[in-house]
């Protein structure tokens, strides 16, 4: 009986985490492509992928790689876009309280921002478990790994344009970008980040334009969220008199 | 640069990425965040995407060697933004963004 239900519960996350693989697959190829070009061998793309574990990350790495930025400038900006993690972790926080040192370690070390969607949804209809949320995980991981090795096998072979599979990328980035929630914060943080990147490379800052275009949208948001709840407050006792 | 140069980059940025996909979690178990902490966590995907879209589509002098060069990723990225909010889907989007970018650049 035990061996059957932990059978259907490690079907139900392979369920759950089908459309994600297919997902993998499809963009892991070019991302491989790129690790290539790079100089990675398909073993070590797959490492790379199973450890790192990061489509925006590796994209970002390859993509500032190959346009010669420096280490450092590499480093920061792909760190700084990843500690969109920390928001992740802190949301399966609640789900984790009574679950196993080694288990928590192993869901956190492989949490992505699809795995995150899949598992949070799944977490917030209940009847979901640590271990069925830390195979999905498991399953997007290990596809991703392959895809990455397949492309940079295929990559030593066929040379597709830099221009193009790069274009793979900032699709990818637009779509993250579109999914997001969407309040009038939201859009002020996306109008300065644009600007404040464009400003970067205009002032020759192109290397941490990334990092410091984001910061600089970021400040904005927070200072805009910050006096649009003052007006609010101001304005309460009105607004409530108008709705009445 | 370097294989050498690869694997120090690799390695840090894995050493940071462990430290924000591993802490929290152990860090908050059953805790809330500090709702100002909240808040500019919650600005961090959009401006970091916003930043790479950027990053990608916008370079100064990117209209001196003529409009079209500088327009066609524009025009591709503006189709990938419908197909995003129809669909919401990763490989759409990449597979619409690489096939219209190779249209237009084949033109």
């Amino acid at each position: 009986m035990r061996l059957m239900s932990s059978f259907d519960s490690v079907k139900s996350a392979l369920a759950a985490a089908a459309p994600v693989m297919a997902g993998y697959v499809a963009i892991g190829l070019p991302c491989g492509i790129m690790e290539s070009q790079i100089g990675l061998n398909a073993l070590m793309a797959f490492i790379v992928s199973v450890t790192f574990y990061s489509g925006a990350g590796q994209f970002m790495i390859d993509g500032m790689w190959l346009a010669g930025s420096p280490v450092a400038s590499i480093v920061a900006s792909v760190s700084f876009v990843n500690t969109r993690q920390l928001l992740y972790s802190a949301g399966f926080a609640p789900y984790f309280a009574k679950t196993k040192k080694w288990l928590t370690f192993l869901f956190s070390a492989t949490v992505t921002d699809e795995s995150f969607g899949v598992n949070l949804s799944k977490f917030q209809q209940g009847e979901w478990s640590a271990a069925q949320a830390t195979f999905v995980n498991l399953f997007c991981m290990f596809t991703w790994g392959v895809a990455n090795a397949a492309g940079a096998l295929i990559g030593d072979v066929v040379d597709i344009p830099t221009a193009i599979a790069s274009f793979a990328m900032t699709s990818i980035f637009i779509c993250l970008l579109v999914s997001q929630r969407f309040d009038r914060t939201a859009v002020v943080v996306v109008i300065t980040t644009m600007l404040g990147v464009f400003a970067c490379k205009c002032a020759g800052l192109a290397g941490p334009a990334i990092l410091l275009g984001a910061v600089i949208g970021m400040v904005c948001g927070l200072l805009f969220d910050r006096a649009s709840r003052r007006v609010v407050h101001r304005g309460a006792p009105d607004a409530g008199g108008e709705a009445r | 640069m370097s294989l050498q140069d690869f694997f120090l980059i690799y390695g840090i940025c894995l050493v940071c990425m462990l430290v924000c996909r591993c802490v929290p979690i152990f860090v908050l178990k059953g805790r809330e965040l500090p709702a100002g902490v909240q808040r500019a966590l919650n600005l961090i995907p959009v401006a970091a995407f916003s930043a790479l879209v950027a990053n990608d589509l916008f370079t100064p002098g990117m209209f001196a060697a003529g409009l079209w060069p500088a327009a066609m990723p524009l025009v591709a990225a503006a189709v990938v933004v419908v197909v995003a909010w129809k669909t919401r889907s990763l490989v759409w989007c990449a597979v619409a963004g690489v096939v219209v970018y190779a249209i237009l650049l084949f033109l």
